[in-house]
């Protein structure tokens, strides 16, 4: 029987308590900070040589699919009626929506250094440090809505403007293709400025400051942000009548991409699971 | 709050020369004209010059003139190119730091640059990169040296060779 994601929106007081208590639980045990870790090491981007599993490849989707299972998997063993919720930010835009109340994710960060003051992820709290960071706070910071020059979050119509696209993702397969679902909800764009970050890219910059780096999953949003993310996949592949997983075989000896990023059947890393297998965890999880 | 960087010693150094050209008692205005152009012309060349006098590097060297050094918001942030990294696909690497602690640049596709404090977008230049990067520091928030680094050579998923077995 597949358990259910929930809008966080719709947690009541008692969900709300246990999902923050799982997530303090699995912070204790050394677990969450692996997590970390390892979506650091998997930053490789498409300038650089080397196999893209997570960013900037088509299996963006895919692994981190699989890397909030492994962390839901990681709440479950801790209290096995916790799910992830996600935050469906075209909605709760602002930095007093949802999920930043005090007994769900904390508030924004302080003007003075962005410290997160409050909630249960404050440092004063004394139970969320930061051991994986990219800088020497231990605390963990938030910016929401970029006070130095503001930005919004992305808006329905960005969103369904990636939903739209009716091909998974295209060659070459990287952050500079300007066709394909994937990348549209990714969000690298062309150009500078704000058309050059979109939908997945955008809400890391609004949230801002631990969001913003290659250690991002040090803010427990990042799931909540994945979670709508990985639901933005599951509704387009109802949308769409050839929603298969692309490219279907990997490039070839002469093609650029050979070996740097995972066609359909093959092997995705750290796990071993092939997108295919990814597509449809219906069995496992839904949205509600 | 920037200094030392870009044209502005450059402009300051022509605008002297051009106003000591200014013509004197007697000069005719083509005279004046002909002392601009020349001096301009020779503005132009001189750098040329200077490059062809220099001995050819040596091919083991590769490190390049292409740097940065400046205080950017109360931070020092110098960078170095460090010319035909094996790893970059799309050209040269960067060696940043920012008050001296290292500041590891990437590369996207398209030429552009990130770092790892800001992740999900890319700037066209490393100092741009750079200052990215301290704009979203705090106060007294220092870079943390992750070496040997997420982007280090060792990590098995990374080489460039790995393969991927169906």
């Amino acid at each position: 029987m597949p358990y259910t994601r929930k809008n966080v929106n719709r947690l009541t007081g008692t969900e709300r308590r246990r999902f923050v208590g799982a997530l303090l639980e699995v912070k204790r045990r050394g677990e969450y900070d692996e997590f970390v870790r390892m979506h650091i090491e998997y930053n490789t981007p498409d300038g650089e040589h080397g196999l893209r599993a997570a960013h900037m490849t088509p299996s963006f989707l895919p692994w981190h699919r699989k890397f909030l299972l492994e962390l839901e998997r990681a709440l479950r063993r801790v209290d096995a009626s916790v799910t992830v919720p996600y935050w469906d930010w075209t909605r709760d835009r602002t930095a007093t929506s949802v999920p930043w109340l005090d007994d769900l994710l904390g508030g924004n960060g302080r003007r003075s250094d962005r410290q997160v003051m409050t909630g249960p992820f404050a440092y004063r709290a004394g139970h969320w440090k930061i051991t994986e960071g990219v800088t020497d706070v231990r605390y963990l910071t938030r910016d929401l809505g970029h006070a130095r020059s503001p930005i919004e979050l992305p808006t329905g119509a960005e969103l369904n403007q990636a939903l739209a696209d009716p091909v998974y993702d295209t060659a070459p397969w990287n952050s500079t293709v300007t066709y394909g679902f994937r990348n549209k909800l990714e969000g690298w764009g062309a150009g500078r400025g704000s058309v050059s970050w979109r939908n997945h890219n955008r809400v890391h910059r609004w949230v801002g400051g631990s969001m913003l780096g290659g250690a991002s999953a040090n803010d427990p949003v990042f799931w909540l942000h994945h979670a709508f993310v990985d639901l933005q996949w599951t509704r387009w592949r109802q949308q769409h009548r050839d929603p298969r997983y692309l490219p279907a075989e990997p490039p070839g000896v002469h093609d650029a991409q050979h070996r740097r990023i995972v066609a359909r059947h093959e092997r995705l890393p750290p796990w071993g699971v092939t997108p295919d297998e990814l597509e449809d965890l219906s069995g496992i999880y839904r949205y509600e | 709050m920037v200094q030392g960087v870009g044209g502005v010693p450059m402009g300051g150094q022509r605008g002297t020369l051009l106003a000591g050209a200014a013509p004197p008692r007697g000069r005719t205005r083509r005279e004046a004209t002909r002392r601009l152009l020349f001096s301009a012309v020779a503005l132009t060349l001189a750098p040329v010059a200077a490059a062809c006098g220099q001995p050819p590097r040596a091919t083991d060297d590769d490190r390049q003139a292409t740097a940065f050094d400046e205080t950017y918001r109360g931070r020092h942030i110098r960078g170095v190119e460090v010319a035909a990294a094996r790893r970059a696909a799309a050209g040269g690497r960067w060696e940043v730091t920012i008050d001296g602690r290292p500041l590891h640049l990437m590369r996207r596709a398209d030429g552009s640059w990130l770092s790892m404090i800001d992740h999900y977008r890319s700037y066209p230049t490393p100092l741009a990169a750079a200052r990215g990067a301290v704009d979203e520091l705090s106060p007294g928030e220092q870079l943390r040296d992750l070496a040997p680094g997420p982007m280090g050579e060792g990590p098995m998923h990374m080489g460039g060779g790995h393969a991927v077995h169906a």
